[in-house]
């Protein structure tokens, strides 16, 4: 990850961002260092874009991503030692507890073979990503919006969630893989 | 050609698009704004990519198509499905007349190698066959042949890029670009037809199945996802009705005879053809005959063209897209005249798909266009502005600990792009460290393709899980990866020795150029030279443009230092020891980094603020350079990996 993605980009650091406006970035950023505009230039510009072309690419995949985009938000505000799965705190006890719930229905998905059933879990899982992201995205962007002192906290406060947006990516991939396994991928 | 011809500035080569299919290969240029096909002496502009190796020499094309009933074993027929294949390959053991090289015969065991005459040869030196022969085409027809864009199958891995590159070097060309034909396809409909949206191409070639979803707007091409099959195309449904006929004609049990199973391709083929547009047709095999209906053949290829939805329903999905947001379908490759394909990708996609450029020279023209856009980049003229944005196919990933992989980079990555892992040792005193990078989707390493091997030396004696073992991934704009690895305990950079799984080693690369050559090392000295000048003219137009172009941020002292490089250079280019030109290329390339640096720096800025470069010179001149930033985040990234 570039030292700051949104930096690179030229964008500000916040979760809910203006999609449109980060693309725009990204492609005039690429349209100024990608290699296919280099070809004429002599081989330290072509390396130095092409250093830089990487990072603007890395930034603006750390930024499409809502975990990798709050990773990056939490890190970069002073909370590097306390984000990354291992280092988060266990989910509680009631959220695990659906987390067991929606894997069994999964696993009873994929055992049955019926591509409808698990079309019914990825469709659920997608549903769950947005509701947390949703969340997430809300309680993020109030935080950055603090007082500097009040901060931190709230900014620590929303770690379980960003767990909680992982559990429902890893759902959902996983659904989908058990698609791609009855579409005979 | 005659060495002096290179060096005429005036008698500029026009760029040239290659589509070096499993079928058929074609060579198209831009002129006059629009790109056309180069066409033979008899009006075709498909050359067949077939090679025959007789005693008379090497053949290639139509006349080698020929030879191919005769000469099963000689003539190599689709060596496009052989590029960067192991000698083990699944590849080698379908149905076809080739004799392989056996591990006792065959130089390294890393590549296929055909056994032809008396000779063996590896897919890369019969595709530069190939090439060479289009490349005749474009002289005859252009008397010069400018840099190519060569298009390959968008799901091509590292290793099958890579022999394609390799081929175009030893053809003694100039190889601007690798192209995925999808996104060949979509420029020469894009450019042409002004078009704007999301599309789907669909491409079954020959030998390969692609399929990517782009959105063009303004000039920008954008992949968003692309998958396929690197091994599936019409020549599986040649293969499949060929088993039928084979059994109808009750020869089944002759298929160790190449001849029978070159017969029966051919005829599968030919039967193919004709049901394109009638319901029934006869089909000949030797002295045995008999009748095929569309019905019965439909029934036979539907299995294979079924096997092509998975991958673009994937597509889809990895795009974020829906079919019915799909702006249009293009249909690209000779199999998709196969009414079937059309029906099946109707259905699927609920849309009637494009092919109004001819499928076939469709991707030619993509590449023609691409080429002289880059060439125009080269001469920094105005030209349009067209951005292709393309993406990595397939994910890049470390096999770890139990075999399973990490993956670096996923699959649909935006290029160039980089990564760097951090792994660490797993014994006491474990002193090297072996890295296996390979290619795919599947959670075991060895389900995916191996793409190199390399081992880390020279760790100094620690307890496990001290020493940090930094992986770098590059991947450029051709979508070859190149990876560098270095131990960081203590920050003593290694070279390491990356052997590719199923490719050449630079040492067998030089090799086959020297025996391309007619005279040998003296031939190669007299290269060396050439593309010493070519290269030192080159960098010395581009460096006096950026000295023009810096203004503020060029202090005398450093321009001083650099017009010394350049007259140097010039000089070195006017001598005729190319040891001299690169090593003056070199130096001039030390002077001008920190200006390079500087520029690129006001460059992102400018880009990201929309200001003039005048605004930002100061700026980036107190700023740091490009060095610092990418040091930083190198350690900003070192979190990764084994043991943490």
């Amino acid at each position: 990850m570039p030292a700051d993605p949104f930096e690179r980009l030229g964008i500000p650091r916040r979760f809910a961002i203006d999609r449109r406006e980060a693309e725009e970035k990204h492609l005039a950023l690429s349209r100024a260092l990608h290699p296919d505009k280099q070809v004429g230039a002599s081989p330290p510009e072509r390396r130095a874009a092409l250093s830089l072309a990487i990072e603007v690419n890395e930034a603006w995949r750390v930024v499409r991503d809502p975990i990798k985009r709050a990773e990056a938000i939490l890190q970069l505000s002073g909370l590097e030692g306390e984000v990354g799965e291992t280092r988060e705190p266990k989910p509680s006890g009631g959220f695990l507890m659906e987390v067991m719930e929606s894997r069994e229905a999964l696993e009873e998905a994929r055992a049955s073979k019926e591509r409808a059933a698990v079309e019914a879990v990825v469709v659920s899982a997608k549903k769950q990503r947005e509701d947390v992201e949703g969340e997430l995205a809300s309680r993020l962007d109030a935080a950055l919006a603090l007082p500097e002192v009040e901060r931190l906290p709230a900014l620590r406060a929303t770690i379980p969630l960003l767990g909680r947006l992982r559990y429902a990516a890893r759902l959902l991939s996983e659904a989908n893989t058990a698609r791609d396994e009855i579409d005979g991928f | 050609m005659p060495l002096f011809e290179i060096f005429d500035p005036k008698a500029k080569p026009r760029p040239i698009g290659i589509d070096l299919g499993t079928t058929n290969s074609l060579v198209a240029y831009v002129r006059d704004g629009r790109p056309v096909c180069i066409t033979d002496c008899n009006g075709a502009a498909l050359l067949p990519s077939v090679v025959f190796y007789g005693d008379q020499g090497v053949v290639v094309g139509e006349p080698a198509q020929r030879e191919a009933a005769s000469h099963p074993r000689d003539t190599i027929v689709s060596v496009k499905r052989f590029m960067g294949r192991g000698a083990d390959d699944p590849e080698t053991r379908r149905l076809g007349p080739y004799a392989f090289a056996g591990p006792e015969e065959a130089p390294n065991r890393r590549v296929v190698h055909f056994k032809v005459g008396r000779e063996t040869v590896t897919p890369v030196e019969v595709s530069a066959e190939i090439l060479r022969a289009l490349r005749d085409l474009v002289r005859d027809e252009l008397n010069a042949v400018g840099p190519v864009v060569i298009t390959v199958p968008a799901y091509f891995d590292d290793a099958q890029r890579q022999a394609t590159k390799d081929a175009g070097r030893l053809a003694g060309l100039e190889v601007l670009r690798l192209l995925n034909e999808p996104t060949a396809a979509a420029l020469a409909y894009g450019l042409g037809k002004r078009a704007e949206g999301t599309f789907l191409v669909y491409d079954l070639g020959g030998g390969t199945f692609d399929v990517t979803v782009l959105r063009l707007e303004d000039g920008v091409f954008q992949v968003k996802s692309t998958g396929g099959d690197s091994a599936l195309g019409g020549d599986d449904f040649d293969r499949t009705i060929a088993e039928e006929l084979l059994s109808r004609a009750n020869l089944s049990e002759n298929k160790a005879d190449p001849r029978v199973v070159r017969t029966a391709l051919d005829a599968a083929r030919a039967v193919k053809h004709a049901l394109t547009d009638v319901e029934s047709a006869e089909w000949v095999m030797d002295e045995r005959r008999g009748t095929l209906t569309r019905v019965e053949l439909e029934a036979l290829v539907k299995p294979v063209v079924d096997r092509t939805i998975p991958a673009v329903r994937r597509a889809l999905r990895d795009a974020e897209i829906e079919a019915s947001e799909l702006d249009g379908v293009i249909l690209v490759g000779g199999a998709t005249r196969t009414p079937l394909v059309r029906r099946v990708v109707r259905e699927l996609l609920g849309k009637e798909p494009l092919a109004d450029i001819d499928p076939d020279q469709v991707v030619a023209l993509g590449a023609a266009v691409q080429a002289d856009l880059l060439a125009g980049e080269q001469l920094k003229e105005a030209g349009e502005d067209v951005l292709l944005l393309d993406v990595v196919p397939l994910s890049l990933g470390i096999e770890t600990m139990g075999g399973v992989v990490d993956k670096i980079i996923p699959r649909n990555t935006g290029v160039p792009t980089g990564a760097r892992s951090t792994f660490t040792t797993y014994a006491d005193n474990q002193t090297g460290f072996e890295i296996h990078v390979v290619q795919g989707e599947r959670e075991l390493a060895q389900d995916n393709r191996s793409l190199a091997r390399f081992t880390l030396r020279g760790i100094p004696p620690m307890p496990a899980g001290l020493a940090r073992l930094e992986v770098t991934f590059k991947v450029d704009a051709d979508g070859l990866l190149k990876v560098h690895a270095r131990e960081t305990t203590t920050g003593k950079e290694q070279s390491i020795d990356v052997k590719p799984t199923y490719g050449l080693t630079d040492e067998e690369m030089e090799n086959m150029l020297i025996d391309a050559l007619d005279h040998g090392e003296d031939d190669l000295l007299a290269r060396r030279l050439a593309e010493g000048r070519t290269e030192g003219e080159r960098v010395l137009l581009a460096t006096r443009k950026s000295i023009a172009a810096a203004g503020g941020m060029l202090p005398d002292e450093e321009r001083v230092r650099i017009e010394k490089a350049i007259d140097k250079l010039a000089a070195a280019i006017a001598g005729s020891d190319p040891d001299r030109v690169r090593t003056a290329t070199e130096d001039l390339d030390r002077a001008t980094t920190p200006l390079a640096e500087r520029r690129m720096n006001a460059a992102i800025a400018q880009a990201i603020g929309g200001r003039s470069l005048d605004e930002v010179a100061e700026e980036v001149e107190a700023a740091r350079g490009v060095d610092s930033h990418v040091e930083e985040h190198q350690h900003g990234r070192a979190n990764r990996g084994q043991g943490e």
